[in-house]
């Protein structure tokens, strides 16, 4: 009852750090789009169908009811916005005549995605103390929660967190499935849920396929544990079929246009190493050294202690769980996640958050490896100092490790908010490093919000929006902007027409401060946001 | 006890939880160092002080590393006029002030010794004065007097290379070479140019090459194919001094190239 209790307290914690972290974070371009989806989809269900199918989900790929991608998390999220804003703000008008407890729009639309990422915490928290033991469940579920962009993309309404959290619940379900039971439905409906939320779910049975051939080969029984698969087979296809309308519809022809957008996807552009790539072949090392510059280092380290110690184990025959394999499982997960992106032609411009689901293995690893190294280190304190107890020794020898971990974690991921997309870790150099080495500055326009209070100082005048233009009427919507600053409008058409005009650094945006310079006849801006120093979006004001 | 003391070595057991903490405690230091260790808007308002000081009108004023540009126009944008940010190289600049940070250097200043140098909060402000290169003739200037023929050239401030670039802009149609001919040119001792391809989007979805060649008095000089990867490329060729037709061909085998270049005649 107790670890039970300390991985809810876990995941309470994740839950109200993602929630309040995100309250800084301005709004990525996609997330316009699929709260605007998110709440179509929600007054679909809630009104049993009004509107019709094709309206509400339907059309080409690409189009305004984001039909490229499955529902589920758009869904919930218009749930969320329904209850967690519309409905409580109704509710407490009933109650109180009056509104003392608020949600804000943006911040309702973000729950189920903080939710999804407290789940994830919980499961890894879960998983790993069944397997180790409570320190490394602790560790692990730490390491998690301070991973500084995986905290970021959690408070955002993309399908990032979710996809890691619900890939894992797969990963979970499947070794706990494996356990002989009669009606494994669980890892059915978590793979079903997980492709619900996003294609590269559809990259998992490549990992369970290989694992369920090692353990079926090693009790020497082709159909060993066979109703997993089955539920997989089922399930799986049927839960997704269930919860996108979409697919009620031609199912084979959206399927096919669904996978078809995403094979067939624009390469937008990303700087890596000096260099702005925005066609194939792209270099095989992308996602590696990407997780080497954006997990902190201490977990890095750790994680491979981790391996160490369970090579270790494995060959002293030692290793956990032996029928179920769970290391090969987990291991299995992250190369289902990252290979991929060795072959070069994946589309890498969204960084780590395309291999997100790998991070929970790196996590557990990290647990297992301080653990060890901690228990190992108790030992020989005990051997300095024999008065000290062995609990006592392994007591501290954890809780400095673990601690330490978590502090270098926790700085990195303080450091890094709320413009994580710039920050790289401690062996990078920070965000000032990353820039030295030509890394990506960031994408989706989310540093916008954090010059707002600079545009709002300023006399009502038409703004060149750039690429917060999606973003710009919800920051209206809540207040951060004084009326009179409207969105002047697209590129060269919305800068003439501007009074201010704001650009967001990427490399390949450059050009957007050229016509800037073009039509304000100067290179000079009046206000340059950074973060750690660096430049993330530079204001113009018309002379 | 000194003999039970020495006997006691440090176990190797302890030491992967030893490294991890070295490694934990190295991070959180390393990480709030990291993010104050860029100079700050007060750090860069006493470099510029510096630069006005000693500024001459005229003088070319570059920041290092690239990234950190926007911060340097921020506070001395006001002395730099768009066609200096958008100069075809730096050769006709005889002062230069270089502000650079984290030991950067800016390529315009590669391989020149400064005249002066001053440290101000991380902060390096250096001046370099050297022989600047004698234009006769930038050819962006003439245009306007310039034969065009199979389409249509205009003078743009373009991205090539992620750089901004105040440049000739042709877009060729596929197989129909576009010639710009310059009439009695004054020539030098060299003709220096550079060409390429504008717009990164256009870049990103046409990979295909464009080519620039230069004709002097009907004879072809030199040619170039500007990729999509290739950035700003430079190209030079020596001349008698006197006066010459100078004709530049450009063309493409894809649709949308846009190439962009710019030359000057220099003795």
């Amino acid at each position: 009852v107790r670890t039970r209790a300390i991985g809810w307290a876990l995941a309470a914690i994740t839950f109200a750090c993602v929630i309040v972290n995100q309250r800084d974070v301005g709004i990525a371009r996609d997330e316009v789009v699929y709260m605007n989806a998110g709440s179509r989809y929600a007054d679909w269900w809630l009104h049993l169908g009004k509107g019709g199918i094709a309206a509400t989900f339907g059309g080409a790929p690409g189009g305004s009811n984001n039909s490229e991608h499955p529902p589920l998390v758009k869904t919930l999220s218009g749930l969320a916005h329904t209850v967690l804003h519309d409905d409580l703000l109704v509710m407490e008008q009933f109650v109180f005549h009056a509104t003392p407890f608020v949600i804000d729009d943006l911040t309702a639309y973000r729950v189920p995605s903080a939710l999804l990422h407290a789940l994830c915490v919980l499961l890894v928290f879960t998983m790993v103390a069944e397997l180790w033991g409570l320190a490394e469940a602790v560790i692990a579920a730490l390491c998690l929660l301070l991973l500084p962009r995986a905290l970021f993309h959690a408070g955002l309404d993309c399908f990032d967190a979710p996809i890691m959290a619900l890939w894992f619940a797969t990963v979970f379900a499947y070794w706990r499935c494996l356990d002989g039971r009669k009606f494994p439905w669980q890892v059915g409906v978590a793979w079903g849920l997980a492709l619900a939320t996003k294609h590269t779910a559809l990259l998992l049975p490549g990992a369970l396929g290989v694992h369920y051939i090692a353990i079926a080969w090693r009790a020497r029984a082709p159909l060993h544990r066979w109703r997993v698969i089955a539920s997989l087979a089922v399930l799986g296809p049927a839960v997704l079929f269930l919860l996108w309308p979409w697919l009620w519809l031609d199912p084979i022809a959206h399927v096919r246009d669904w996978i078809g957008f995403h094979l067939h996807h624009v390469h937008y552009n990303y700087e890596y190493l000096g260099r702005n790539w925005n066609a194939p072949r792209f270099p095989w090392h992308v996602a590696i050294v990407t997780t080497l510059l954006t997990v902190p280092i201490a977990t890095i380290a750790a994680a491979v202690v981790g391996v160490a110690a369970g090579i270790a184990r494995w060959r002293r025959g030692e290793a956990r769980d032996r029928e179920r394999a769970p290391v090969l499982l987990l291991a299995l997960s992250l190369v289902a996640s990252m290979g991929p992106f060795v072959f070069g032609t994946m589309p890498i411009f969204g960084a780590e958050k395309h291999w997100m689901p790998a991070l929970p293995t790196i996590c557990i690893a990290a647990g297992v490896g301080a653990a060890w190294a901690a228990r190992r280190a108790a030992a020989a304190l005990r051997e300095w100092w024999p008065r000290v107890e062995e609990p006592l020794a392994r007591r501290i020898a954890l809780g400095v490790v673990g601690g330490a971990i978590a502090l270098a974690a926790a700085t990195e991921t303080a450091t890094a908010q709320p413009y994580a997309l710039t920050w790289y870790n401690a062996l990078a150099g920070g965000a000032p490093g990353g820039a030295d080495l030509g890394m990506n500055r960031q994408f989706w326009g989310v540093a916008a919000r954090g010059v707002l209070p600079v545009i709002a100082r300023e006399p009502p005048g038409p703004v060149y929006t750039h690429d917060a233009s999606p973003a710009w009427g919800w920051y209206q919507h809540l207040g951060l902007l004084p009326p009179g600053h409207g969105d002047s409008g697209w590129e060269v058409a919305g800068i003439r027409g501007s009074k201010l005009a704001l650009v967001i650094h990427e490399r390949h945006f450059n050009r957007h401060d050229y016509l800037v310079w073009d039509a304000y006849g100067t290179v000079q801006p009046v206000f340059v946001l950074r973060a750690d120093g660096v430049p993330i979006v530079s204001v113009y004001k018309r002379p | 006890m000194l003999g039970a003391l020495s006997k006691r070595r440090p176990p190797i057991a302890a030491l992967p939880a030893v490294l991890l903490l070295v490694i934990a405690a190295w991070e959180t230091c390393a990480t709030r160092r990291d993010a104050g260790a860029v100079p700050d808007d007060v750090a860069w308002d006493r470099a510029a002080a510096i630069v006005r000081a000693g500024y001459h009108p005229g003088d070319l004023i570059v920041f290092a590393p690239q990234w950190v540009d926007a911060v340097g126009r921020l506070h001395l944008g006001d002395l730099i006029p768009i066609d200096m940010a958008a100069r075809m190289d730096a050769a006709r600049y005889g002062r230069i002030w270089e502000l650079s940070i984290r030991g950067a250097r800016a390529p315009d200043t590669a391989n020149l010794a400064p005249a002066s140098e001053d440290e101000v909060d991380g902060v390096t402000v250096r001046r370099f004065e050297r022989e600047p290169a004698h234009v006769l003739a930038d050819l962006r200037d003439r245009l306007a007097g310039a034969k065009v023929d199979g389409g249509a050239a205009s003078l743009e401030l373009a991205e090539v290379g992620f750089a901004p670039h105040r440049c000739i802009q042709v877009t060729p149609v596929p197989g129909r070479p576009v010639q710009i001919t310059f009439a009695q040119l004054p020539l030098g001792t060299s003709l220096v140019g550079y060409v390429g391809l504008a717009d990164v989007f256009t870049r990103r979805d046409i990979r295909a090459p464009g080519s620039l060649a230069v004709e002097i008095g009907g004879k072809t000089a030199t040619e170039v194919t500007p990729g999509v990867d290739d950035g700003w490329v430079r190209f030079e060729l020596p001349t008698q001094p006197g006066n010459a037709d100078v004709t530049f061909r450009l063309g493409a085998d894809a649709p949308q190239r846009l190439i962009c270049f710019a030359a000057e005649t220099r003795t």
